[in-house]
C-alpha cells in the first residue's frame, strides 16, 4: 500500500513542499530504505523511526518499506522527516487515514517522544501559504509554530498520542499562542549606569537614532563595551514585521529555545574575534545564517575590531552596504537578510594606553601604525561615526556631582529615538530604506537639505580637513540625524558643526 | 661615496673641537658648510607627551625660522617632531644616525628622511654601509649631535634618558644647555627638571634660545620666509560668526587647562551636542587644535 504524508524542507528562509511517500509492500525481503537524495541525518532517521515505533508499543511492519522524498532532486537535510516517515509507516499498521491538508514535521527520540526541532515557524508559515489547515509539530516547538495565525498547530508529545488522535480515539485541540513577556528585562545596562562619557553617549544616541554604524576608540576600561551593550536598551522595540523576520532567522539557525515565542527585542550579537568568515557571514554546504544575519534588525558588536582577521572584516563590506546576503553553494543559493547596525570598538594602540593621561603607552609609533593598518580601510569608510572614548577619572568624577544630573535613563532616550525613527520611516516611505544611516547619495540630495550656513561650514571643513567625497556625505548623513533629534527639517549650522566632531580623525595623524 | 675626513677643510669646525671627534663622517645630501654655522641640538624622549609635542613644534618651529639649523637624532618622539617642525617652516635640519649611512632607522620614517634631503638638509653618520644600530652606537651618535652645536635644547626627558647623555656631552664640551620645564607630575619632566636644577638655562619662549645666538656678532637675522610652504597656523579665511558666549567661555577655560569634550560638558553643565558644535567652530576658525582627545588654544 502507498501512503502520502506532506512535509516541507527549508532552503534558507524559503520552504519547499516535500511529499513523503511510504510504500509498504508484501513482496520482497523485509527491509527499510529511504530514497530521494537523503542526507546523512535523513538516512539515520530509519533507526530512530524503527526504535520509536517499537518503543511506543506498536508493531513495526516486517515488510519491505520504501520511503521516497519527492521531489527527488533536492538534497534533504535535517532530522525533521522522522515524524512524517513514522506517520506513514504507522498508517500501514493501524490503518488510519492520513489527513490530507496537514503538514508533519519533527524529530523523534528513540522512546517515541518528539524533540524540539528547528525551523518550526517557517514550516507553519509555509502551511499557511499553501492553504494547509493543520500542522503537527513537536510539543516543545509548538508555541513557535503558533506564532503564525490561521493555522491549527497540534502539539505532539509522542507517537502514541498522535496515533490515538489519528485513529479518532483521543481528542487533541490546536494550541493557542502564548507570548512570553520577556522585554521587561531587555535593558542589560542602563545608559545612566555609564560613568561620564557624555560625548560618547551622545554619539551612541545619534547612531541609534539614525541606525548609523559607529566606531569607538578608547583605552581598556573606559566603557566602550558597556556603551555598546547599553544600545539594545535605547533602540526602539521591533515592530511586528521585523519581529517575524528575526524569529524566522533564529528558528532556521536553531537558536530558538523550546517553547520560544516571537522575538521582540533587538538582537545584540558580539562574536569573538577568532570567528571564521563562515561564522560571521554564514555558509556551509546547507547554508546557515551567520552572525550578520542573526544581528538582523539589531546590533553587531565587534569588540577589539583590530584583532579580527582582515579577511573576515573584508567580507563584511557587502553585507554592511546591502543589508542582504546571498550565499551560493554548489547545490543551492540562499538569501538571508542582514540589516544590522555595526558597532566596533578598538584600542588606540596595542598596549591600549596611547593618549591616556595617567599610564604611559609602551608602543613604538611603528607598532601603532601597524595596529591601525590592520583595520580594513573600506570597512572604516562605511562607519559613519568615529568617537573617542577617553578614560574616566573616577576621582574627578566624584567631585563633580553635576554630572549625575545629566545622565538620562535608557527608557527616556529610547522614547526619543522611537520618535525619530518613526519620522524617518515616514520620510523614506517608498524608498526601500528606513533610516538615515541607509541613505545613498540620491537620498541625501533629496532628503538632507542643508541650510546655507550649514553648507558653508561643511564646505569649509571639507577643505580644511581634506575630506573625501564619501566622508563629506557621511557628515551630511550624521547632520540629518542630529537635525531629526532636534526636530527640524532643514539641517542648521549647529547640526553640521556637531557632526564634525564625529568624523574620522585617524587619517589626520602624522 | 660621500665622506668628509677630519683633516678636510669642510669638516665642521665645532665638531673638530671635541676630544673624540669622528675621524670620518659619511653623509647624504648636498654638503654646504653654511649649514653648520649656527646649530641647535634638539633632543628628548621617544615617549613624548602631547604637551611636549606641542611645545616642541611651537618653539623649534620659531627657532628654525630664525635661521638656526636644527640637529637631532632622527628617532621618533622629540627627534622626529623637531625635524618635522623645522621642515614645516622651511628651515634646515641635520639628522645624525646611530646606524650605517645606508640605513634608514627607524625605517618607517622614510618620508621624513627624504624630505630632509629634498630641502637641503643633511643625513650624517660615522658608521659606514648598512651597519645596524646597537646599544652603544646611540651614545656615540649623541656626542656628534652635541658636538655639532653651540647649544642643546632638551624638550622632555625621563630620569634615565638617552637625552641626558647628550646633555652631559654638551656640558663636557662647555656648550650652552637649555631645558624646557614640564609638569612635575610627568615622568618625562624629571630629567629636564634635574638639568634645570643643575644649572641649565630655562626656556619659556623661542626668544630665550634665539637671543643666545644673536649675541654672536656673526649671527644676523637670516630668516627669509621661504615661498610656498605656508605659515604654520591656518589662516582665517572667512568669518563663520563665532562669537557666542559659550565659545568665548570655552576658549577662556581651555587657556587655563587643556581638556577633552567630556570635561567641558561637566564644567559648563550643558549638553554634549552644544559643546561639540562650539568646539567645531573654534577648531575651524583655528583658535584651538586637538591632540589625542584634548583641546589646546593656539
Amino acid at each position: 500500500m502507498l501512503i502520502k504524508v506532506q512535509s516541507a524542507a527549508n532552503s534558507g528562509l524559503e520552504a519547499i513542499g516535500v511529499d513523503v511517500e511510504v510504500s509498504v509492500s508484501n513482496r520482497g525481503l523485509p527491509g527499510f530504505d529511504i530514497v530521494g537524495l537523503a542526507g546523512k541525518a535523513v538516512e539515520e532517521s530509519k533507526e530512530r523511526v524503527r526504535a520509536a515505533i517499537g518503543n511506543s508499543r506498536m508493531e513495526f511492519p516486517q515488510r519491505k518499506i520504501t520511503v521516497n522524498l519527492a521531489p527527488a532532486d533536492i538534497l534533504k537535510e535535517g532530522s525533521f522527516y522522522d515524524l512524517p516517515i513514522a506517520v506513514g509507516i504507522m498508517a500501514s499498521v493501524l490503518q488510519y487515514e492520513v489527513p490530507k491538508d496537514s503538514l508533519f514535521f519533527g524529530e523523534l527520540s528513540l522512546d517515541g517522544s518528539l524533540r524540539h526541532t528547528k525551523g518550526a515557524v517557517l514550516m507553519a508559515l509555509f502551511a499557511k501559504e499553501q492553504g494547509l489547515g493543520n500542522i503537527f509539530v513537536p510539543f516543545p516547538s509548538a508555541n513557535e509554530a503558533a506564532i503564525i495565525k490561521g493555522v491549527n498547530v497540534y502539539a505532539i508529545e509522542n507517537l502514541s498520542q498522535l496515533a490515538g488522535f489519528l485513529l479518532g480515539k483521543t481528542a487533541l485541540q490546536p494550541i493557542v499562542y502564548e507570548e512570553h513577556v520577556e522585554h521587561v528585562e531587555d535593558i542589560e545596562f542602563d545608559m545612566a549606569e555609564v560613568l561620564g562619557q557624555e560625548y560618547a553617549k551622545r554619539a551612541i544616541e545619534i547612531a541609534a537614532a539614525g541606525a548609523h554604524n559607529i566606531l569607538m576608540i578608547g583605552s581598556p576600561g573606559s566603557g566602550k563595551t558597556m556603551l555598546a551593550r547599553a544600545l539594545p536598551g535605547i533602540l526602539p522595540r521591533l515592530n511586528e514585521g521585523e519581529s517575524l523576520e528575526v524569529t524566522k532567522l533564529y528558528s532556521v539557525a536553531g537558536s530558538m529555545p523550546p517553547q520560544g515565542s516571537l522575538i521582540t527585542t533587538r538582537p545584540f550579537r558580539s562574536p569573538h574575534h577568532t570567528i571564521s568568515q563562515i561564522g560571521l557571514i554564514g555558509g556551509g554546504s546547507k547554508p546557515q545564517p551567520g552572525e550578520v544575519s542573526l544581528a538582523h534588525r539589531g546590533v553587531l558588536f565587534l569588540d577589539e575590531f583590530n584583532e579580527f582577521p582582515r579577511s573576515v572584516l573584508e567580507s563584511l563590506r557587502q553585507p554592511v552596504e546591502d543589508g542582504v546576503l546571498t550565499i551560493s553553494r554548489a547545490r543551492e543559493r540562499v538569501t538571508y537578510p542582514c540589516r544590522f547596525m555595526l558597532v566596533a570598538s578598538s584600542n588606540p594602540c596595542p598596549c591600549g594606553y596611547l593618549g591616556h593621561s595617567k599610564k604611559p603607552c609602551i608602543c613604538s609609533p611603528r607598532e601603532v601604525k601597524k595596529y591601525r593598518k590592520r583595520a580594513s580601510g573600506p570597512i572604516l569608510d562605511r562607519i559613519d561615526l568615529h568617537v573617542d572614548v577617553p578614560e574616566v577619572d573616577i576621582a574627578k568624577f566624584a567631585e563633580n556631582q553635576k554630572a549625575s544630573s545629566l545622565s538620562e535613563p535608557s527608557s527616556a532616550i529610547r522614547e526619543r529615538i522611537a520618535v525619530v525613527r518613526q519620522k524617518q520611516a515616514v520620510r523614506f516611505k517608498g524608498e526601500h530604506i528606513f533610516t538615515n544611516g541607509e541613505m545613498k547619495n540620491s537620498h541625501i540630495k533629496k532628503y538632507a537639505k542643508l541650510s546655507r550656513e550649514a553648507e558653508l561650514i561643511l564646505t569649509r571643513a571639507g577643505i580644511q580637513y581634506q575630506l573625501s567625497a564619501r566622508s563629506y556625505m557621511k557628515l551630511i548623513k550624521i547632520s540629518r540625524t542630529i537635525a531629526d533629534l532636534a526636530d527640524v527639517e532643514y539641517i542648521e549650522r549647529n547640526h553640521a558643526l556637531e557632526a564634525l566632531q564625529y568624523r574620522s580623525k585617524a587619517y589626520e595623524l602624522d | 661615496m660621500n665622506t668628509v675626513m677630519i683633516q678636510d677643510k669642510m669638516y665642521p669646525g665645532l665638531l673638530k673641537e671635541i676630544p673624540d671627534a669622528p675621524k670620518k663622517l659619511y653623509y647624504k645630501g648636498d654638503w654646504n658648510s653654511e649649514i653648520f654655522a649656527y646649530c641647535l641640538a634638539v633632543v628628548g624622549t621617544r615617549r613624548m607627551t602631547s604637551y611636549g609635542k606641542r611645545i616642541c613644534e611651537e618653539l623649534v618651529g620659531e627657532i628654525a625660522a630664525s635661521g638656526i639649523t636644527i640637529v637631532s637624532g632622527f628617532m621618533y618622539g622629540v627627534d622626529a617632531t623637531a625635524h618635522k617642525a623645522t621642515l614645516r617652516v622651511g628651515g634646515k635640519t641635520i639628522a645624525v644616525m646611530p646606524c650605517g649611512i645606508d640605513l634608514i632607522h627607524p625605517e618607517d620614517q622614510e618620508d621624513l628622511y627624504n624630505e630632509i634631503l629634498e630641502t637641503g638638509g643633511l643625513i650624517l653618520s660615522e658608521f659606514e654601509g648598512d651597519f645596524k644600530p646597537l646599544l652603544w652606537t646611540y651614545p656615540k651618535r649623541n656626542r656628534i649631535v652635541a658636538g655639532l652645536c653651540q647649544a642643546t635644547l632638551v624638550v622632555e626627558a625621563g630620569e634615565k634618558s638617552g637625552s641626558l647623555i647628550t646633555a652631559n656631552f654638551t656640558k663636557k664640551y662647555e656648550r650652552k644647555l637649555f631645558a624646557i620645564p614640564g609638569p612635575l607630575t610627568s615622568e618625562v619632566a624629571k630629567g629636564t627638571a634635574q638639568l634645570l636644577k643643575e644649572g641649565a638655562s630655562i626656556v619659556t619662549c623661542a626668544k630665550d634660545v634665539v637671543d643666545f645666538y644673536r649675541s654672536d656678532p656673526g649671527f644676523s637675522l637670516r630668516f627669509t620666509p621661504p615661498a610656498g610652504r605656508g605659515p604654520t597656523r591656518l589662516q582665517k579665511t572667512q568669518d563663520l560668526h563665532s562669537n557666542s558666549t559659550l565659545e568665548q567661555k570655552i576658549l577662556e577655560y581651555l587657556k587655563r587647562e587643556s581638556v577633552g569634550l567630556d570635561s567641558l560638558v561637566r564644567a559648563f553643565n550643558v549638553q554634549a551636542s552644544q559643546i561639540g558644535a562650539a568646539i567645531s567652530i573654534l577648531q575651524l576658525e583655528g583658535f584651538i587644535s586637538e591632540d589625542q582627545g584634548k583641546f589646546y588654544v593656539n
